[in-house]
C-alpha cells in the first residue's frame, strides 16, 4: 500500500493520550496535488491526524514522511521553516488579526515567509473575489468572506500542501458551495496537494479522495471517479 | 616594583592578544561566510612575520626606531585603512573603481592583498608595543619579567578568544561583514585599540583634526607662494581672523568629523534606502524571497558601518571636540640682560620651563617690547625661539596640544619642527643651555627681533 514516491506518507501513526488514544495505528499515502477529504465522527481523531500531518502536533510512535522529509525528526527551526514553505493552513475558526486590515492580514503571512509584498498580496485578495474589500477589517466582513481571506492566507507563500480543518464549520449551505468552488478552481490552476477535514457529506463532493475514520482508525478509503463541480 | 612591570606588560600583552584575536574572529567568520577558508593562510603569514618583526626590537636595548614614529606610521596606517574602505564603500554602493575591477580579482592577487593589509595592519602595533616594553624593561630594569608577564597578557587574551569560540561559535559575524565592512572595522580598531601606550591613548582624532588644519593653511598659503605674492602683509588681520576659522579648530573638528561621517552616510543612504533591484525570479515566491535576502542582506552589511559612525560621533564629542579648542597663552615674565646675556632658570619655585608648556619670557628694549619663547620638544631638548615670525605682525604664539599657534594668522606649527628658520616659523635663537639656565646673547634678540614684521 504504502508507496515510495508518495507526496505524503503516513506510517503507523499512533497518538496516544493519558487518557485516552487519538490515533491508534494510521497508515495512509496521498500523491501530489490530490485533493483528500478525511471525513469522521466527532473524536475519531481527524484534527489530531491533520495536526500531526502540519507540523503542529507530535505523535506518540510511527512516521510523517512530506516530500522525502521526516517532518517529526526535524529540529524546532527546520520544523518552522518547513511549515514556513510547504504548509497552508485554513481553520474553522478565522484566527485572522482583528485590527489588521484584510490585505495586511495576507501580507503578515508574507512577511513570517520572507517580506510583505502589498500588491502581491492584493492580487491574492482579487483572486479570492475581496479585490473591493482590501481595506476592510474581518469585523466588517461576513464569515465567507473572512474565509475567503484565509485562503488567500493559507496559499500567499504557495504551499506544497493546502490542510483545511473544516474551513466551512461556520458556513451555510450557499457560502460553502462558494468557498470550495473557489478552493477547487484555484486548486485546478496551482495543483497543490489539499488534505481537509469534515464532519459534512455534503463538502466530500469536492476533492478526489475519502477517507473514513472511526475511533483513531481509518476505516474506509474510496475515489470519487467523477468531480462533482458547478454541476 | 615588579608588580608594575607585571600590570603594565600584562596590559599591553592583553590588549595585542585581544586586539588580534577579535581580527581573527571577523576575518576568519568572513571568510567563511564567503566560502574562502583557503585565505586564512594568507593571514596567518602576515600575522606571524608581524609578530616576528615587532619581537624583534625587543631585541635592541636601544631601539632604532622612536615611539613618535610609529605613532605617526599608527596614525597612517589608521588613515590608510579608512580612506580605502571608503572607497570600498563607495564602490559597493554602485560605483565602479578601477582598483576593484574584476580582472585584478586573480587569486595571487587577492593573497598579496590579504597578506599585506595583515602586515600593514599588525606591524606598526606590534612594533609599538614592543618598544613600549622595551622601554619599560629599561626603565624598570628587569626585561626578564616584563617579556614573561606580557606573554603572560598574550596568553590570557588568547585563552579568552579561544573558550570565547568554542562556547558560541560565533561565526555568524560574518554575514555583516563584506570587503569595505572588513576596511572599516579594522580602521575601528585601529582607531581605539592602537595606542602605543596602553588604550588611554585615542588619539587619533584630534590628529585628524590637526591634519586638516594644517592641509587648510598650506593650501591658502601655497596658493599666495605659487601667485609670488607674500600673503601675510597682504591681507590684514581681519582678512586672517576670517580665513583663520576655516583651519581654526572649531571648524577643523567639525570637518574632520564630517570627513570621517561622510563617506559611511553615503554609503548607507546609496544601499539601505535605495530601491531594491528586481530579481530575476520565475515565481512570485522566488521573488519574494530573493528580494527579502537581498533586503537582509543589505541591513546586515550596514550594521558594522552604523556601529563605525556611532563609534565616532561618541569618540568625538567625548576626546576631540572641546579638547583641541583651547589655546594656551601665557603672560611673558619680565627678564634682564645681565652683562648683554639674557639668562633664564630653567627651574625656580614658580616655573619649570622643561615641563612641556610655554613659557614666554620679555624685556623692553628702545621702548618696544621683545618677547622669547622657549618650549620643551619630545626628544626632550628644549627650543628658544622669538615670540614672533618674519611675516606677520608679532602677536606672538600660543599652544595648542604638541602645536604652537600664531596668534595672527592661527597658523599651526608642530612644537617638533621649532628650530626651522623662514616663513611662519618663530624665528630661532642661537642659545647657550646648561647647568641648570638657558643663556642667551642680547646682540643675537636684537639682530633677529629687527627681520620681524614692524606691523606697520
Ligand atoms: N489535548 C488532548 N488531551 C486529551 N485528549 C485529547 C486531546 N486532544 C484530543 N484529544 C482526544 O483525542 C480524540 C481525537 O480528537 P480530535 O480532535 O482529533 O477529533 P476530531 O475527529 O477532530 O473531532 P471533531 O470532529 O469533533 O473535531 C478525542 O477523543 C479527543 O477527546
Ligand atoms: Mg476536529
Amino acid at each position: 500500500m504504502t508507496n515510495n514516491k508518495s507526496f505524503i506518507q503516513v506510517r503507523n501513526l499512533v497518538k496516544e493520550y493519558k487518557t485516552a488514544y487519538a490515533l491508534r495505528g494510521v497508515s495512509m499515502t496521498v500523491e501530489k496535488g490530490q485533493w483528500i477529504n478525511i471525513m469522521g465522527p466527532s473524536g475519531s481523531g481527524k484534527s489530531t491526524l491533520l495536526n500531526i500531518i502540519g507540523g503542529l502536533d507530535n505523535s506518540t510512535s510511527g512516521d510523517v514522511i512530506i516530500d522525502s522529509t521526516d517532518v517529526e525528526a526535524l529540529d524546532e527551526d527546520h520544523l518552522a521553516i518547513f511549515r514556513r514553505e510547504q504548509i497552508g493552513f485554513i481553520f474553522q475558526q478565522s484566527h485572522l488579526i482583528p485590527y489588521l486590515t484584510a490585505v495586511e492580514n495576507v501580507m503578515l503571512a508574507q512577511y513570517f515567509h520572507s517580506m510583505a509584498d502589498e500588491e502581491e498580496a492584493g492580487e491574492a485578495l482579487k483572486r479570492v473575489g475581496l479585490g473591493q474589500r482590501l481595506h476592510h477589517r474581518p469585523s466588517q466582513l461576513s464569515g465567507g468572506e473572512q474565509q475567503r481571506i484565509c485562503i488567500a492566507r493559507a496559499l500567499i507563500n504557495s504551499p506544497g500542501i493546502l490542510l483545511a480543518d473544516e474551513p466551512t464549520g461556520n458556513l451555510d449551505r450557499d457560502n460553502t458551495e462558494i468557498i470550495l468552488e473557489l478552493l477547487d478552481s484555484i486548486h485546478r490552476e496551482d495543483h497543490f496537494t489539499i488534505v481537509l477535514v469534515t464532519h459534512d457529506p455534503f463538502v466530500s463532493k469536492w476533492g478526489d479522495r475519502v477517507l473514513q475514520m472511526e475511533d483513531g482508525h481509518i476505516v474506509g478509503d474510496e475515489f470519487i471517479k467523477e468531480r462533482v463541480k458547478g454541476a | 616594583m615588579i608588580n608594575s612591570i607585571i600590570y603594565e606588560a600584562q596590559l599591553i600583552g592583553f590588549k595585542e592578544g585581544i586586539k588580534a584575536g577579535l581580527v581573527w574572529l571577523v576575518f576568519y567568520s568572513y571568510l567563511l561566510s564567503n566560502d574562502r577558508k583557503s585565505l586564512a593562510k594568507s593571514f596567518y603569514t602576515g600575522i606571524s612575520l608581524s609578530l616576528l618583526l615587532g619581537l624583534s626590537f625587543l631585541l635592541f636595548p636601544e631601539s632604532p626606531v622612536s615611539g613618535d614614529f610609529i605613532g605617526n606610521i599608527i596614525s597612517m596606517s589608521f588613515a590608510l585603512f579608512l580612506i580605502f574602505s571608503g572607497a570600498a564603500l563607495y564602490h559597493a554602493s554602485g560605483v565602479d573603481l578601477f582598483v576593484f575591477r574584476d580582472g585584478m580579482r586573480s587569486e595571487f592577487v587577492i593573497r598579496t592583498l590579504v597578506f599585506s593589509l595583515t602586515v600593514i595592519f599588525f606591524l606598526p602595533d606590534f612594533t609599538g608595543s614592543a618598544v613600549y616594553l622595551n622601554e619599560l624593561a629599561e626603565l624598570k630594569e628587569n626585561t626578564f619579567m616584563t617579556a614573561v608577564s606580557a606573554a603572560a597578557g598574550i596568553m590570557i587574551a588568547a585563552v579568552i578568544i579561544f573558550s570565547f569560540v568554542r562556547l558560541y561559535k560565533p561565526f555568524w559575524l560574518g554575514s555583516f561583514f563584506a570587503f569595505p565592512q572588513l576596511l572599516l572595522f579594522l580602521a575601528m580598531v585601529k582607531l581605539f585599540g592602537s595606542g602605543i601606550k596602553g588604550i588611554s591613548e585615542l588619539s587619533l582624532i584630534p590628529s585628524v583634526q590637526r591634519g586638516f588644519i594644517k592641509f587648510i593653511h598650506d593650501l591658502v598659503h601655497q596658493t599666495f607662494v605659487m601667485l609670488m605674492v607674500p600673503d601675510h602683509p597682504l591681507l590684514k588681520k581681519t582678512t586672517w581672523d576670517f580665513i583663520g576659522t576655516f583651519f581654526g579648530p572649531g571648524f577643523a573638528s567639525i570637518a574632520s568629523l564630517f570627513i570621517l561621517l561622510a563617506l559611511p552616510a553615503l554609503f548607507i543612504n546609496h544601499t539601505l534606502f535605495r530601491p531594491l533591484p528586481e530579481p530575476p525570479a520565475r515565481t512570485n515566491i522566488a521573488r519574494r524571497k530573493t528580494r527579502a535576502l537581498m533586503l537582509s542582506d543589505r541591513r546586515k552589511k550596514a550594521v558594522p558601518v552604523i556601529f563605525f559612525m556611532v563609534f565616532i560621533i561618541s569618540a568625538w564629542f567625548s576626546y576631540g571636540g572641546e579638547k583641541v579648542l583651547q589655546v594656551y597663552d601665557p603672560e611673558p615674565r619680565p627678564v634682564v640682560a645681565d652683562n648683554g646675556v639674557i639668562v633664564i632658570p630653567l627651574k625656580d619655585p614658580v616655573t619649570d620651563v622643561m615641563d612641556g608648556r610655554l613659557h614666554k619670557f620679555s624685556f623692553v628694549h628702545e621702548g618696544e617690547e621683545v618677547r622669547v619663547m622657549v618650549i620643551k620638544k619630545a626628544d626632550n631638548s628644549l627650543s628658544v625661539c622669538l615670540d614672533a615670525c618674519e611675516i606677520c605682525p608679532p602677536s606672538g604664539y600660543g599652544q595648542r596640544d604638541d602645536h604652537v599657534v600664531c596668534l595672527y594668522c592661527s597658523t599651526p606649527i608642530p612644537v617638533n619642527t621649532l628650530g626651522r628658520a623662514g616663513g611662519c616659523n618663530p624665528v630661532p635663537l642661537a642659545a647657550d643651555i646648561g647647568d641648570g639656565f638657558i643663556r642667551i646673547e642680547l646682540k643675537e634678540i636684537i639682530k633677529k627681533w629687527g627681520f620681524v614684521n614692524s606691523g606697520r
